[in-house]
């Protein structure tokens, strides 16, 4: 093996350890009391404590929150795929101006700055009464996911070989049962990443959660930034052990994301 | 009609008016507001005119805003760009299959935080006294080192942590788009005994040009979402040295003054660059 290979890997391990070395010490933190966590040199030996945890899992705000979270966040991906797979299927299949014209529409939406649509937002709910609700929330971030989805599921079923639909549709299939039966099962799999990605993408979102919500309707990401301000001085623990909490989600879905990704870039070659 | 006609249409049409009432119905209203003096403290609010972009204009906290925005897109966008290029390449070279699939888990992990787990995560570890990051520093010159509330030191930062975030998913994609090149013409210039630099500058450089492109102007677009990290690691400080546009105009229509229709005014401002620029840009690449 060259020196330089072993430089490389050297570096690619160092590297590795710079992407989970921050985590593993939030998460060693969050069994720690404040002064362990409070000391000049960095302590990795040292008594662990169940009580950041046991505080945050009691907090009934962290509750709701985790809640308000969950629902939000599923309600808008399933809205998201309601409208988005449909709409992604069409552009899809059936390229022409029009479709071309749609998909960069859905793209531009991503260029809107989150601030130039939660203010206004803000003070529609506001009129509305809806201000601080999961109807709200949910409506405000369908843009998010049925745009994400369209903008994912595209690729997907362009990947669905041309020549399975026409069999079916030579066997008597009309255009909806090729896209139900075929094109939706056999897409299935690289569509259950996207669907992934565009929960993390809302289970994550914070300004827009922010700025449209105070109290009920509160997300975890919200909750969690506030466990900074209990009381006087920073109770690092306890924010440790929230910021663990906020991340497990996303985290689980690692596997299913690289999959996305494997199959998202080796069929561009084939 | 038959069903391949009509599909299209029941597909289409339905989810595009609901994203445009979802896009347009607060995009018209943002252009509403900021013509009015509305605030969040009085209900009255009455139309000014142009008054607000006026004093947008005149606002030196605004034009500090714009360039702090402007730097942060330029420096995160090349970082990002450089780490993903070099360590895309790197994992390509070194890396046998096996490995670089564990490699790319963990390369994942960052991007699919939460940001304000990222947030807090190196808040922490760049913390003056107890920081892990910081604490080689102390061990060896005894001072506390303070980055975030340094001006000169702040911005780089919280970009960091952005870059700890991007770069390494960028990196797995740059990865990828190697892996899906086709390999023999790398076979046949490494047997004709090309070096690993020549193989790239010459043959996979030429052919991943127009995705990097892409690649960066994502990154461009996504950079754009600075909020969430300036929030909680700086809240636009030290004064107002990371004062992104999007922090400023959240401080302006809630921390501070409340003033919804100042705020707005800027966000049709920035709506309107960032949709204009990224518009001309992106059909410029595309086509």
């Amino acid at each position: 093996m060259k020196a330089s290979h072993i430089i490389g890997k050297a570096f690619l391990a160092l590297m590795a350890f710079i992407v989970l070395f921050p985590i593993f010490w939030t998460a060693l933190n969050a069994f720690k009391v404040n002064a362990d966590i409070l000391v000049t040199t960095p302590k990795f030996v040292f008594e662990p404590t169940f009580d950041n945890i046991a505080y945050v899992l009691s907090r009934n705000s962290v509750m709701a929150a985790l809640t308000n979270s969950l629902v939000i966040s599923l309600t808008s991906v399933v809205i998201g795929i309601a409208l988005g797979l449909p709409a992604a299927y069409a552009v899809a299949r059936y390229p022409n101006r029009w479709t071309e014209e749609i998909q960069f529409f859905v793209l531009s939406l991503r260029f809107l700055p989150p601030v130039a649509v939660a203010i206004p937002l803000m003070v529609i709910w506001l009129n509305l009464g809806l201000y601080d609700s999961w109807t709200a929330m949910i409506a405000t971030y369908s843009l998010l996911t049925i745009s994400i989805t369209i903008w994912l599921a595209v690729p997907a079923f362009q990947q669905v070989p041309k020549a399975i639909e026409e069999a079916a549709r030579v066997d008597g299939y009309g255009a909806y049962a090729v896209f139900l039966k075929i094109a939706l099962p056999v897409a299935m799999k690289t569509l259950i990443g996207a669907i992934a990605f565009s929960f993390v993408l809302i289970w994550n979102e914070f300004l827009i959660a922010l700025m449209l919500t105070t109290g009920k309707a509160k997300t975890l990401p919200i909750v969690a930034s506030e466990m900074s301000q209990v009381g006087m001085d920073v109770p690092w623990g306890i924010l440790n052990a929230a910021v663990i909490l906020l991340s497990i989600p996303p985290l689980l879905l690692l596997g299913l994301l690289s999959g996305f990704m494997n199959s998202m870039f080796s069929n561009k070659s084939r | 009609m038959n069903s391949r006609q009509t599909l299209p249409y029941t597909f289409l049409v339905p989810t595009i008016l609901v994203l445009m009432v979802l896009a347009f119905v607060p995009l018209g209203y943002a252009i509403n507001i900021s013509f009015q003096d509305r605030t969040l403290i009085s209900p009255n609010s009455s139309y000014i005119g142009f008054e607000n972009y006026i004093d947008l204009f005149s606002d030196r906290r605004f034009k500090n805003a714009l360039w702090v925005s402007f730097k942060w897109e330029i420096i995160t966008v090349t970082s990002t760009m450089i780490a993903a290029v070099g360590l895309g390449v790197l994992m390509f070279e070194t890396l046998k299959p096996r490995t670089r699939n564990l490699m790319c888990l963990v390369f994942l992990i960052p991007v699919l935080l939460p940001r304000v787990s990222a947030a807090f995560v190196w808040s922490f570890a760049f913390h003056p006294l107890y920081g892990i990051v910081t604490y080689p520093y102390r061990a060896i010159t005894g001072k506390p080192l303070d980055l975030l509330t340094n001006p000169d030191t702040a911005l780089f930062a919280v970009a960091f942590v952005d870059l700890w975030q991007w770069g390494f998913f960028f990196a797995v994609i740059v990865l990828k788009l190697l892996e899906s090149l086709p390999p023999q013409p790398l076979e046949a210039a490494r047997l004709d005994y090309a070096k690993t630099w020549q193989i790239h500058a010459f043959i996979t450089w030429p052919m991943l040009k127009a995705p990097l492109v892409s690649l960066a102007l994502v990154k461009a677009i996504e950079s754009l979402r600075s909020f969430d990290l300036v929030y909680i690691m700086t809240r636009g400080g030290p004064g107002i040295t990371t004062e992104t546009l999007d922090m400023y105009a959240f401080s302006q229509g809630f921390i501070e003054a409340g003033k919804i229709s100042y705020a707005s005014s800027m966000a049709v401002i920035m709506m309107v660059l960032t949709v204009v620029i990224f518009t001309f840009i992106w059909k410029r690449v595309r086509t």
